[in-house]
């Protein structure tokens, strides 16, 4: 279980940059990265920065959604080609059906890690994503025939029950991997009490990472490296290096949370502390 | 069908054409594009609150 101990111990942080996303684009930054190419800089420049986990969605030419695998391939070469990261390819996808989602999981390797949505999250005024449980355990389950490690996320702390489900239903090997998210909306509460108990609700032998989303990224990833967790920033979560001034890029958002991890005496993990850390 | 307020634009934020939703004269976010295309189980006509409103559709009734 990863806790304060693991803090004390000085464990390495693990930093996940989620370097594209697949909801906004170049509207919303101009510094995004969209094509694999530009992913692939951009996941470069953020590995010496200090991440070790890329989390990675796949892009149309014109920035628009990908769930094909075709497009994943392209995208996964490219970054492997430049980084030594841990690839994790999203299984997430608002509005699509499960075989679009399963593509992700079908490069060439296999990703070494994929996210699990755990539950339903309400988008814009008249839409969820719904995620059922149906869905979560098809997906693990290719996951599983795969060998590919889940990132569970846990949108709100429902979700951590729904984790604690899968366990149930499924023999996943530990160190479960979880996300706990925090922002708005369907998300828990951007409060630091809400971390506290999210962590103490999660399964015995769960690791975590934080993500706040905007301008909760930094706290957040702050909390979660004193509580012994681990970190996911990015422009797919926050498009903002402080109020009203957009990021330069990925790499600036990665090189901030990991000062404060050294600052708090945890160096951040490289790719390979992060497979020894997450048992790939 | 495409939401008839959808259109493809030349942006200064990319090089390539992008979704451009004509009733908020604003470049539409990646996901919203699918919501405008009516990709997977996506519909404008359901899912987009700008088409509703900009249609009157959602005029004082409650949600789908």
């Amino acid at each position: 279980m990863t806790g304060y101990e693991e803090y004390l111990s000085g464990e390495p942080v693990v930093i996940t940059v989620a370097l594209t996303g697949g909801v906004h684009g170049k509207e919303a930054n101009p510094n995004l990265p969209e094509t694999p190419a530009e992913v692939a800089a951009a996941a470069a420049d953020a590995e010496a920065a200090g991440a070790s986990v890329a989390h990675l969605h796949a892009r149309q030419p014109n920035g628009e959604r990908s769930f094909s695998a075709e497009r994943f391939q392209e995208l996964t070469e490219a970054v492997r080609e430049t980084t030594d990261l841990v690839i994790q390819h999203s299984t997430g996808g608002t509005g699509a059906p499960l075989e679009a989602r399963r593509q992700p999981l079908r490069t060439d390797p296999a990703p070494e890690m994929a996210s699990l949505d755990m539950g339903p999250l309400n988008r814009y005024r008249h839409l969820t994503s719904e995620n059922p449980r149906a869905m979560v355990d098809a997906l693990y389950d290719e996951m599983d025939d795969r060998g590919i490690k889940p990132e569970l996320e846990a949108f709100n702390d429902g979700h951590v029950n729904e984790i604690h489900g899968l366990l149930e239903r499924r023999d996943l090997a530990p160190p479960y991997h979880t996300t706990l998210v925090f922002g708005g909306g369907t998300l828990t509460p951007a409060r630091p009490r809400n971390l506290l108990n999210a962590v103490r609700n999660l399964p015995d032998g769960a690791t975590f990472n934080t993500l706040g989303f905007g301008p909760h990224q930094l706290p957040f990833a702050t909390l979660g490296t004193i509580l012994g967790g681990h970190v996911r920033v990015g422009l797919e979560d926050n498009v903002y290096s402080e109020r009203g001034e957009l990021a330069e890029s990925n790499a600036q958002l990665v090189e901030r949370v990991a000062g404060v991890a050294r600052t708090l005496g945890r160096e951040p993990a490289t790719p390979d502390e992060a497979r020894d850390l997450l048992a790939l | 069908m495409s939401c008839p307020h959808l259109d493809y634009r030349d942006g200064d934020h990319a090089a390539t054409e992008r979704a451009y939703c004509t009733v908020l004269e604003e470049f539409a976010e990646p996901m919203r594009a699918d919501i405008c295309n009516d990709r997977f189980e996506l519909s404008h006509a359901a899912h987009c609150e700008f088409y509703r409103e900009a249609e009157g559709l959602d005029a004082g009734e409650a949600d789908p």
